[in-house]
């Protein structure tokens, strides 16, 4: 299933909120919309889902307008989860997470006992269980995000919208939630999410909408949206993109250094020449990672690849000689593969021709 | 581990208090009589035998009419105090929060005041009940204002009416109809006949029956716009569903008995207390035990003393307490 935004435009008051905003979201996709405080971002997930009517533009579910789809419909693909902290209500995570299967309940009916099982089987599958018999306020904020994770889930939908799913929480709940996140998007499902950190855009996006205030919006590949520049001009923060090497793999990461007021110069996109070494878990990563090099085919210099039987791991080196943000976004996406360590080594003094 | 309804001996228990209860009720009075003989009635009553005279005329005709209408004025009332605290997501929230009491006593006080009988104080009532709830809802509802103002618009909507009774009391003849409207409004159910109850419980026993069936979808109410859409109801309709069922209940109750205060409040709490947030349980137990409850009050209303005592000083003299106990015992509750 595709959701689809062509040329939304939503003011407040004469006062543009979202201006000609577009973004496509297919199977597999993880999208982060990304923008400072008061950009609309709510406001846009909002407009997107038709709980707010755009002014011009339109939003649209594999073609067909989303105002014009039956709620009942509509809620079984597309499924919402609000911002945990407006969540007020008593009921137990087992009767919140069971609300999620209204859209396949009859007006008139009550939930039977396959709901029930989906109920449970969610909660496993989200290591929640033991919550199931407890009071939805008296759990953590962490815990409440992922029961109402579950809840949005338990519509069985082909698309999950999530406001602020990582806000206000620690480290560890960060890190679950994003972690739960990326592990649907392989699933095949459409993951979309609002979020105040550029770093979980970074880290785990693979496509990113970048509002500004006054109602701008770029979308595209997070690695040429999640750019310095980009964020200095949305957000008027001066910020470094750097990496951060594990054994593993290198890890890219913004940190924030001052505020900024002016607006940057655009440094351009300078060729360079780097090896991509990765190892491979297992020999079916393989295939994909020869369709994904395939992508790249232009800018390949060189490659070889060797399984190592006695360890079953496979080895692949590629070379390469293409703009820096090509090879960022092949080293991003080789990386969210499971089981694929990958880094890059950036050839020193080499002139671009 | 599971528990995702009401255990059945629960539902056994729900079923049967009601009528074991309303039995009870039919043997006290004036003149206790013991259950056989009931029975007997009862039974001669539905085969067309023969039985005793004044006693057929005791049951049939003075206790079993008020014990219905007690049955459905209780279950009604919990049942619409339930479906308006999930509505607007506030455990405060009683039938009356849109104003259609007050509207329905100001129908029957204008009723009484031009000399209608028993039927057409029903019947007036009733209408200014819902004119009530409809112009609150034209006042507030609408153009994504939120149940907020609704809530406000019931509280002006109400305290309007409340001057038109005071207004219709200060003009009526202090001999007769003054102490008529006076009792009227303090709600008894000694008007109870199968006249009124013709009239009077299609409206009580649909608006039940259609919340009933609902329950499910009540348990979305409360949550938020974006998130009761997003679950996939029709929201709009929901709403416009839930206040009409109510509207019509609580409507038809207050003018066949007056101003039953209280049940609308004190029963769904106790069932919350008792059995949680979940309106698949809520509802049934509100439904039983509402219509337990105002059986009981009725019954100590017609039979303490020579004189009835008003209906709604009861239910909070024996509400109350009770509620208190339950809360402090319990910790208290949320919706």
């Amino acid at each position: 299933m595709t959701l689809e935004i062509r040329e939304g435009c939503f003011s407040y008051g004469g006062q543009p909120v979202l201006d000609h905003v577009s973004l496509t979201a297919g199977p597999g996709d993880l999208i982060a919309v990304l923008g400072p405080n008061g950009a609309g971002k709510t406001t846009m997930l909002r407009c997107m889902l038709g709980f707010l009517h755009w002014q011009s533009g339109d939003s649209f579910l594999d073609g067909r307008s989303v105002r014009s789809i039956p709620p009942r419909e509509l809620w079984r693909s597309i499924a919402y989860v609000p911002q945990a902290r407006s969540f007020t209500s008593a009921a137990t995570a087992e009767q919140t997470v069971l609300l999620g299967r209204n859209a396949h309940i009859g007006l008139f009916s009550q939930p039977k006992k396959k709901d029930i099982d989906l109920v449970h089987e969610l909660l496993d599958r989200l290591h929640i269980s033991h919550l199931a018999q407890k009071s939805c306020a008296g759990i953590s904020g962490g815990e409440l995000q992922m029961v109402l994770i579950a809840r949005a889930l338990a519509a069985e939908p082909k698309i999950l919208v999530l406001d602020e799913p990582e806000s206000n929480l620690d480290f560890r709940n960060q890190l679950i939630v994003l972690e739960t996140m990326t592990d649907l998007t392989r699933q095949g499902m459409t993951v979309i999410f609002n979020t105040h950190y550029p770093d979980h855009a970074l880290r785990r996006a693979n496509k990113a909408l970048l509002l500004h205030k006054g109602g701008q919006a770029q979308f595209g590949d997070t690695h040429s949206i999640v750019t310095e520049e980009h964020i200095r001009n949305a957000f008027q923060v001066r910020t470094v993109i750097g990496e951060i090497e594990t054994d593993e793999r290198i890890y890219r990461s913004i940190l924030p250094l001052d505020l900024a007021a002016e607006t940057a110069e655009i440094a351009p996109d300078t060729h360079r020449i780097a090896t991509v070494s990765m190892i491979l878990q297992d020999g079916e990563q393989a295939m994909q990672v020869n369709e994904i090099l395939h992508e790249y085919s232009q800018y390949l210099v060189g490659r070889m690849g060797l399984p190592y039987r006695k360890a079953g791991v496979h080895i692949i080196n590629v070379t390469l000689d293409a703009p820096q943000s090509e090879i960022l976004a092949l080293t991003e996406k080789l990386g969210r593969l499971s089981g694929c360590s990958v880094k890059a080594t950036y050839a020193v003094g080499f002139q671009p021709t | 581990m599971k528990r995702t309804g009401l255990h059945p001996l629960w539902a056994v228990v729900l079923v049967l208090l009601p009528v074991l209860i309303g039995l009870a009720a039919l043997c006290i009075g004036r003149i206790s009589y013991p259950l056989p003989d009931i029975w007997n009635v009862l039974a001669a009553r539905l085969t067309g035998a023969e039985a005793d005279k004044q006693l057929t005329i005791v049951i049939c005709n003075i206790r079993l009419p008020r014990v219905l209408l007690a049955m459905l004025v209780g279950a009604g009332l919990s049942v619409a105090g339930c479906a308006f605290q999930s509505l607007f997501a506030n455990p405060l929230a009683t039938p009356d929060t849109l104003g259609v009491a007050s509207g329905t006593s100001f129908g029957a006080a204008l009723a009484l005041l031009m000399g209608m009988g028993l039927l057409g104080v029903q019947g007036i009532a009733f209408a200014f009940g819902i004119l009530a709830v409809v112009l609150t809802w034209l006042t507030s509802a609408g153009n994504g204002k939120g149940l907020g103002s609704v809530v406000l618009g019931g509280i002006m909507i109400g305290s309007l009416f409340s001057s038109l009774v005071s207004l219709v009391k200060f003009t009526a003849d202090t001999e007769t109809q003054l102490p008529a409207i006076t009792y009227w409004l303090m709600g008894s159910l000694s008007g109870a006949g199968y006249e009124p109850l013709k009239w009077g419980s299609p409206w009580i026993i649909g608006g039940i029956l259609v919340l009933f069936l609902l329950r499910w979808q009540l348990n979305i109410l409360p949550l938020g716009e974006d998130e009761a859409r997003s679950l996939g109801t029709n929201l709009t309709a929901l709403r416009a569903v839930t206040v009409i069922c109510a509207t019509a209940v609580t409507a038809s109750s207050v003018a066949m008995c007056g101003q039953v205060g209280w049940v609308g409040l004190l029963i769904p709490h106790i069932c919350r207390m008792a059995f949680g947030n979940d309106h698949r349980v809520l509802i049934p137990a509100s439904i039983s035990l509402g219509a337990a409850f105002l059986v009981i009050v009725d019954t100590i209303a017609r039979s303490v003393s020579a004189a009835e005592i008003p209906i709604s000083v009861l239910t909070a003299i024996i509400g109350a307490p009770f509620f208190i106990v339950l809360m402090r015992r319990s910790g208290g509750w949320r919706i």
